[in-house]
Order: C-alpha cells, then sequence, then structure tokens
C-alpha cells in the first residue's frame, strides 16, 4: 500500500460571534473518590509522597486548610500526613474571602511555588491549588480541575455537554440547530472542536470556551468529523471525504494548511495522537470489519513515513487513544456481541478487557489512572489501579462519544 | 503478533491552492492523480465539486430519486441488487444533464458512532462512483454520510438514499 501525502491551503475560516454557555469555564467542583470503604487516612501499600497541610491563615483559613486536605486525601495522590507527622511536602497559605495564597515547600524548606486563585468561589480556587501541588510534585497532572465532554440527546438533539470528573456541574455548551457530535477538548481545555449539521452537513467547528467565540475549521463537500487536538493544541486530526474518499488529515490551525496522512480504501474514523505527535493511531474498515492503523506524522513536506496495521487480536476496533504516557492504546472492541473496552500495550503486549458488556469510546483521564467511558447510555468512571468502576452521570439522555480533557 | 510495519515512501505531491481550487470547482471531468487511487484498482476517485446549492435533508422533505439502497450490516460493496438500480437512476438521470443528486449514506444505530459516519460516508461515495461511471456529471454529484446521527423514514437504517435537488 502506497502511504500518501496531500498538502494544500484551504480556505476553511469562518467566524461567527456565537456565545458560549455562561458559566462553561468555570472553575469545577469534585473528584473522584474510589476509596472502598477504607479509612482514607490509612497508610497505603504503594509508597506515595507525603504530604502535610499546614496552617492557612486569614479569615476562610481554616475553612480552606480542612478543604485542601480532603482535596489532597481523594486525589489518592499522596499520604496526606497529620500535624505532628514526617512530610515530604507542606503546603500552607493565606485565605481570605474565598480568594488563595498557597505555597508548596519540600522537606528541607525549600520554596516549590507560590500561587495565587482568585477565581470566585473557595472550592474552585482550592481546586485549582490542588493540580497545581499534584503536578509540582508527581509531573502528573491532577482531576480536581478536569473535565469531560460529552454528546447527549437529553434536549431531543444530540448536543455537546461538559462535566467535572465526577458528572457533576453539568453544562450544554452546543444548541446546534440540527445536532453537534463527535467532540473533543484541547489540551488546555479552552476550545472544543466538534462536528456540527447547524448547516444541514457535518463540518468541524472549533468553540472557544473563554472567549465564548465558534468559527469554522472545514467546510468542505462530503463529510468532515471525529477531530482530534495534536498534543500541543496547533494541529486538529479529523476525516474529511472531499478527495472522494474518507481520509485521515491534519490541519494546521494557525495556517490553515493541511495534509491527508491515511491511504484508505475503506472507511477511515477516530484519530487520536501519541503524546509526542509524531503518530496517530486511527481505525479504518476496508471491508472486513474496523482495524486499527498507525501513521507517522511527516514533520515536514515530503518526509517519509510509515503507515502500518497494529494487530490487537481483535477483529472489530475503533475508538481508539493513547493513554497519556503513549505506552498503551484504549479502544472498543466486541466480545460476545456486546461492546468492549479493552487496553494494549503499544506496540506489544497483552490486551486487558476493561469493561465488557455494552462499554464503548474510551477516554483516557489525564494521569493515565482512570478511563471514561459509556455503557448503554451511562457515563461511567473506572479506576485502572483498583478496577473499581461507578457511574457518574445517568438518566441524563442517551450519553456517548465521551472525551476526558487531555 | 505485531505485524512488522513495512517502510514506504511517502511520495508527497505538493499542490497548490491553485489545483486544490482546481479540485474543488473542475472536477467533473478530472482524474485525480495517481496517488490518489488504489493502486490496486484501476478506478479513477474523483473528488467532491462545490456543495453549493445543493439543499440537505435535514432542512426539509427531499424527495428520493429511487428507493433506498439496503446494505448488509458494516458493508460497503455495492451488490447486484444495487448495480441494477443505479444503472435505472443513471439511464433516467441522463436525460437530463442539470439534475444534481444528494447520496445519503446512514448506518444501524447500534454502531460506533465516527466509525458509523466513515461507513456511512464511504457507501454514499461507493453509490456517486458508480453513478459517474454510469455517466453522471461528477460536479452534480454530492455526497454526505449521517452515520446514526439521523434516521432515514423507511423500515430499514442501513441505507444509501439518492435524494434529487431542486
Amino acid at each position: 500500500m502506497n502511504a500518501r501525502a496531500l498538502l494544500f491551503i484551504f480556505t476553511l475560516v469562518l467566524c461567527h460571534g456565537t456565545r458560549a454557555e455562561a458559566g462553561v469555564m468555570d472553575r469545577l467542583r469534585g473528584l473522584l473518590s474510589f476509596g472502598g470503604g477504607k479509612s482514607k487516612t490509612e497508610e497505603p501499600k504503594k509508597i506515595m509522597p507525603r504530604i502535610r497541610v499546614g496552617t492557612f491563615s486569614g479569615g476562610t483559613g481554616a475553612s480552606a486548610q480542612q478543604a485542601l486536605r480532603q482535596e489532597l486525601l481523594d486525589s489518592r495522590e499522596f499520604f496526606v500526613a497529620g500535624a505532628d507527622e514526617k512530610a515530604d511536602y507542606q503546603v500552607e497559605g493565606t485565605s481570605s474571602g474565598g480568594r488563595v495564597t498557597g505555597k508548596l515547600r519540600d522537606g528541607k524548606g525549600k520554596d516549590l511555588f507560590q500561587r495565587s486563585y482568585a477565581a470566585p468561589g473557595l472550592d474552585e480556587n482550592l481546586k485549582a491549588l490542588t493540580d497545581d501541588v499534584i503536578y509540582t510534585i508527581t509531573g502528573r497532572p491532577g482531576l480536581a480541575t478536569s473535565r469531560i465532554v460529552f454528546v447527549s440527546n437529553v434536549s431531543g438533539k444530540r448536543q455537546i455537554y461538559v462535566c467535572d470528573a465526577e458528572g457533576g456541574e453539568v453544562h450544554q455548551v452546543t444548541h446546534d440547530k440540527h445536532a453537534a457530535v463527535s467532540p473533543s477538548l484541547s489540551p488546555d481545555s479552552s476550545m472544543i472542536a466538534f462536528t456540527s449539521y447547524r448547516t444541514g452537513f457535518p463540518i468541524i467547528r472549533l468553540l472557544d470556551l473563554n472567549v465564548g467565540w465558534e468559527r469554522g475549521v472545514t467546510d468542505t463537500p462530503g463529510s468532515s468529523f471525529g477531530s482530534a487536538f495534536s498534543p500541543d493544541g496547533t494541529h486538529l486530526a479529523a476525516v474529511m471525504s472531499f478527495i472522494g474518499n474518507p481520509e485521515i488529515f491534519v490541519s494546521d490551525l494557525n495556517t490553515n494548511t493541511a495534509a491527508c496522512v491515511s491511504d484508505s480504501v475503506g472507511a477511515p474514523s477516530s484519530p487520536s495522537w501519541h503524546p509526542d505527535g509524531r503518530q496517530i493511531v486511527f481505525s479504518s474498515d476496508d471491508g472486513d470489519g474496523p482495524k486499527l492503523y498507525i501513521v507517522e506524522v511527516p514533520q515536514k513536506e515530503g518526509a517519509a513515513s510509515r503507515l502500518f496495521r497494529w494487530r490487537t487480536g481483535y477483529h472489530f476496533c475503533t475508538d481508539p487513544e493513547w493513554s497519556p504516557d503513549g505506552r498503551q492504546i484504549a479502544f472498543t472492541t466486541r466480545t460476545s456481541g456486546e461492546w468492549t473496552v479493552a487496553i494494549k500495550s503499544y506496540p506489544n503486549g497483552g490486551v486487558q478487557v476493561v469493561q465488557a458488556g455494552g462499554a464503548e469510546h474510551p477516554s483516557w483521564s489525564p494521569n493515565g489512572h482512570f478511563i471514561t467511558y459509556v455503557q448503554h447510555g451511562e457515563l461511567f468512571v473506572h479506576d485502572l489501579r483498583s478496577g473499581n468502576r461507578r457511574s457518574i452521570l445517568r438518566g441524563y439522555g442517551h450519553i456517548s462519544e465521551p472525551r476526558w480533557m487531555r | 503478533m505485531n505485524a512488522a510495519p513495512p517502510m514506504m515512501n511517502r511520495n508527497a505531491a505538493i499542490l497548490s491552492s491553485t489545483l486544490l481550487s482546481c479540485l474543488m470547482t473542475s472536477c467533473g471531468s478530472m482524474k485525480m492523480p495517481a496517488f490518489f487511487r488504489n493502486p490496486s484498482s484501476e478506478a479513477v476517485v474523483y473528488a467532491l465539486g462545490p456543495r453549493d446549492g445543493f439543499s440537505s435533508p435535514l432542512n426539509g422533505s427531499l424527495k428520493p430519486a429511487c428507493p433506498a439502497l439496503v446494505f448488509d450490516h458494516a458493508d460497503f460493496q455495492l451488490t447486484a441488487a444495487h448495480q441494477q438500480a443505479l444503472n435505472g437512476l443513471a439511464q433516467e438521470m441522463l436525460k437530463n444533464k442539470k439534475a444534481r443528486l444528494l447520496i445519503a449514506g446512514y448506518t444501524v444505530p447500534n454502531l460506533p458512532p465516527d466509525h458509523a459516519r466513515s461507513l456511512s460516508e464511504r457507501r454514499a461515495l461507493a453509490v456517486r462512483q458508480r453513478l459517474i461511471e454510469l455517466g453522471l456529471d461528477a460536479a452534480n454529484v454530492q455526497t454526505v454520510g449521517f452515520g446514526n446521527d439521523f434516521s432515514p423514514s423507511g423500515p430499514s437504517s442501513d441505507v444509501v438514499v439518492i435524494y434529487r435537488q431542486n
């Protein structure tokens, strides 16, 4: 199979001053807790960094100290030490009127950071501080402020919504005439790319959640869908069919140029980027069921690249998504006639079935410890370390296509 | 178990916006460059022309040009029955060179949504390709893949519906 690339310039940009739903950028409340009945102060078996929550002075200082301790416990990233216990890190600060200033020090008293948080609510500020503490110590993003974007028909039409990691703070972000589907959040969570049917045809649009405007990315003939932001947020991979075949294209959002990176004779879908931004995994059905393929993204025009099938051992594989560390790929397959979410190590390794019985469309949490998926229209979060899972959103219409902030 | 990935030379053809413009506006009689084509097939793939003036079934009632073409689950190959129906439609359409068609693909509801969109678009493109081979002007035939985002009227949802355009 000869790979091919097409680079061209196309004028796609349409700007519309559509307002986003107010409150979308509100900091989200809540964090996953899969304690399983264990005491949260119980010493974990795995060695975790020990952190102590020191004094927070000011009018809301006592509340801030207590709430921050709970946030850090719920994160399951640390052993939260008591006031008299030894700790590797200490976080302390001030809080007045809901505003928070937090300072993180290591065990030797060296300042690691000091930041102020001035969002409208104390909870929002503490979640932001929690995520900063987690990222500084572990190098992994926290989930306190992360969000999940999904599609629901609860309004009577398929529209796009966001919620926090425990299914709270649900906001509708699109109000398209016919439907809005296939959403993807940018890495900094400031934009959503989605497929809109507002013209009667599927086109890809960008919604900026900070300022509320929308613009078109594609308005090409045929269909456009399956958008996925590159890890640096500058490119968008998506399926477009205007050349007479559905193919995977990579669009540069700054220059509005696009390159065709696939070589399909069938039906490609669901591109997902490796975290290094140099490879894309996608599903393609060449007539015998969808399989997974990997393509290298050419780093310059005319560069040689590889396009190859990545075997999972299953005949029907869709919705692949690379883990945040690039070592695994989650995908939807079919076992015993029902949709199943599975994970396979990349490039080699065994397959782990995460959830059978109708589970589909997996998406990784930013820290790689959890996967969200839908099962019979409900939204689930699955802890890959403990194997525990829970429904975080049910009775909200039929939910599909969840994507966790990357 | 994993396939040894063969190294391939990607002869990336760099096309200017001018060429793109050609593709988008005058593809009716234009053969696609060799690298567009499936090397295992001699079929010429015709790019889609501008969609200006085409109406979507989502925006109003459109009249089907022929009975819906029913596909087997997850298949996009044209069957003998499809070919027969398309032959009849092409004979009728060739009497009016200006007649335009919108080919809309649909799938059953229980497929993964993104795969369903691609499969339905692939089905629509397969029908379009056949109609062009039968003599219809490529510029007058558009496609859209609705996947399972919308359902067509009729008993089966695994279909391609060919809508007449006014």
